[in-house]
């Protein structure tokens, strides 16, 4: 910019630069946005020889169970609220919807440090959006915004499984972003290790013309069965409605009870 | 025995009284006494889908039909689940040719016992021979997952529908619901929401149909056709087996059809609750239609059909 140049202004990265010289000296995702970190650190060999190749095996596994689809009245929005460490419940009542703002929902799996820091930061970047913009910013940039912040650590050992939930102008939208830097639009999505378990029900009771009451219980359902076999998937049931005009929580219902009465005349 | 004198093969492991194991020609120390496992190439789990449940009606078992090899899909017609003897069926899981042998085997040494004793040998029983029969070969790359689901007649056991799960690494569990496989979390969660003592033959069918579905919807080593075999106490009857893909098409069709009547009952001038007693009328009909769909379209050996 031109008053940078006549001012001789040097940006903090490029003055390290100069300092260091070429090599890894931070880590960059957006331009006036990085961390710093020692010279010499390499975090995508570091955890290399982390992995099972390299003898030590520490799996990063998304041990939750949140799931999330579209129908004709909006999008439902189902979480489990177990947070473990390794075989340790750390919180049974842990939150794993982080709320944007009235009309977006982030959902959260894998580490539950990496997923609540960078979804609080989509939320201070889909607000300053709305103040530069004057205008509400969509899912698809939104869940963008986040694909890219994931790209830019790529390969550094981020765990998140995420899915960005919200209504905009072209209606109800879903998107899947990992820490890989994958980004899907879908009509249905669950992640975590519980996934499985609650993708077999809310495949088998799908239907895109479901009433809202079916749809809650489909999602209520979906959560009871898998934090019934998953062992990393408990607590409650978190229950969001996306509507158009923003969303609503449904219900916070303990999944001990639900399966109760689920299995009613089992065994 | 008497080869086994002539040839003079001495091992001192095999303590079983009828001698179980005498023909197979096993190299002198083999299995291995202290075997250092071979390394895995890859870590293996088994490919596909197979469950079984006991219900007032009897068992009832239910398995996909693809054989996968690291990939390829090697047979998309196997038979996953084995029948050992008129009242016992073995649904399989890990190496295909493991399983194929050891069930085998098992039949065998069940037709001995039953010509012996006089009478067949319990499911508790057969599981407990298999788990015995698997064990030498623990820590070896032997891989056997397999459920016995089988009828018990004798007045000696308690006589009644039986479900026993043996693994190769030992495991030995009875239970009333068990799935094995790569498929098996999709399977679990529609079954856990359905299964009931009190369930009909043909909503146990249906249910076992749907589960395996929707595991092989999702997962990748599950696939093809569906396989179901329901045991009673006058032995086990087998349905013909049907390709997924229709069922997929169906439901595909099922959703269109609906789409079309929900947008025709939005626009007619219906109060919002008579509307919602339509939509319960429509889902009804359509559950009852898959249901006699799923018993049409694919009769069973017995002519059980309602035409």
């Amino acid at each position: 910019m031109a008053l940078f140049d006549v001012s001789g202004y040097k940006s903090h990265s490029e003055l390290r630069g100069q300092i260091l010289g070429t090599g890894v000296g931070h880590l960059i995702d957006r331009p006036n946005q990085q961390f710093s970190v020692p010279v010499g650190v390499d975090p995508s060999g570091f955890l290399k020889s982390c992995s099972r190749e390299g003898g030590v095996s520490i799996d990063l596994n998304h041990g939750t169970t949140t799931l999330a689809f579209t129908f004709r009245h909006g999008v439902i929005v189902a979480v489990d609220s177990r947070a473990s460490a390794g075989s340790y419940i750390a919180s049974k009542e842990a939150n794993k919807v982080i709320e944007i703002n009235p009309y977006l929902l982030g959902t959260m799996s894998g580490s539950a440090a990496d997923c609540q820091y960078w979804e609080r930061l989509l939320g201070k970047e889909c607000r300053l959006y709305k103040l530069r913009n004057k205008q509400r910013i969509s899912v698809s940039a939104a869940s963008k915004l986040l694909c890219n912040m994931m790209l830019g650590y790529r390969g550094m050992g981020l765990s998140m499984g995420s899915m960005i939930v919200g209504w905009d102008n072209k209606g109800p939208g879903l998107y899947y972003v990992d820490d890989n830097a994958t980004r899907l639009s879908g009509r249905m999505f669950s992640t975590g290790c519980g996934s499985s378990y609650a993708y077999g029900v809310i495949d088998s009771g799908y239907r895109e013309d479901m009433t809202v009451e079916e749809a809650y219980e489909l999602g209520r359902r979906g959560i009871t069965h898998a934090t019934h076999r998953d062992a990393y998937s408990g607590g409650v049931v978190n229950l969001y409605h996306m509507q158009e005009d923003g969303w609503i929580k449904v219900c916070k219902e303990d999944v001990s009870e639900l399966i109760h009465r689920y299995r009613k005349g089992m065994f | 025995m008497a080869l086994q004198d002539l040839c003079g093969f001495k091992d001192s492991r095999w303590n079983f009284p009828d001698s179980i194991l005498p023909f197979l020609s096993f190299p002198p120390g083999f299995p291995p006494s202290s075997s250092p496992s071979v390394p895995l190439p890859f870590p293996m789990s088994h490919g596909t889908t197979t469950l079984a449940f006991m219900f007032q009606g009897g068992v009832i078992a239910a398995a996909d039909t693809r054989s996968s090899c690291n990939g390829l899909v090697a047979c998309p017609a196997s038979q996953k689940i084995l029948p050992v003897h008129s009242h016992l069926v073995g649904t399989t899981s890990g190496t295909s040719a493991d399983c194929a042998l050891w069930k085998r085997i098992l039949a065998r040494e069940l037709r001995l016992y039953q010509l012996r004793h006089g009478r067949r040998l319990s499911t508790a029983g057969a599981a407990k021979l298999l788990a015995h029969m698997l064990h030498p070969f623990k820590g070896t790359e032997l891989c056997v997952a397999a459920t016995l689901c089988g009828w018990d007649g004798c007045e000696l056991v308690l006589s009644g529908p039986s479900l026993y799960y043996v693994c190769s690494d030992g495991t030995r569990l009875q239970g009333a619901l068990f799935s094995v496989g790569s498929g098996s979390p999709y399977a679990y969660s529609v079954l856990d929401g359905g299964v009931r003592w009190g369930l009909t033959v043909e909503e146990a069918i249906s249910l076992a149909r749907e589960a395996v579905y929707r595991a092989t919807h999702r997962d990748a080593y599950s696939g093809n056709c569906v396989d179901v075999y329901h045991i009673t106490s006058h032995g086990w009857t087998r349905r013909d087996r049907e390709e997924l893909r229709e069922e997929y098409y169906r439901e595909k069709e099922r959703e269109k059809v609906k789409a079309h009547r929900g947008c025709e009952g939005s626009s007619s001038p219906l109060g919002s609750a008579e509307a919602a007693g339509l939509d319960e009328d429509v889902r009804a009909l359509s559950i009852s239609l898959h249901m006699l769909e799923a018993l049409c379209l694919s009769g069973d050996k017995r002519g059980m059909i309602c035409q």
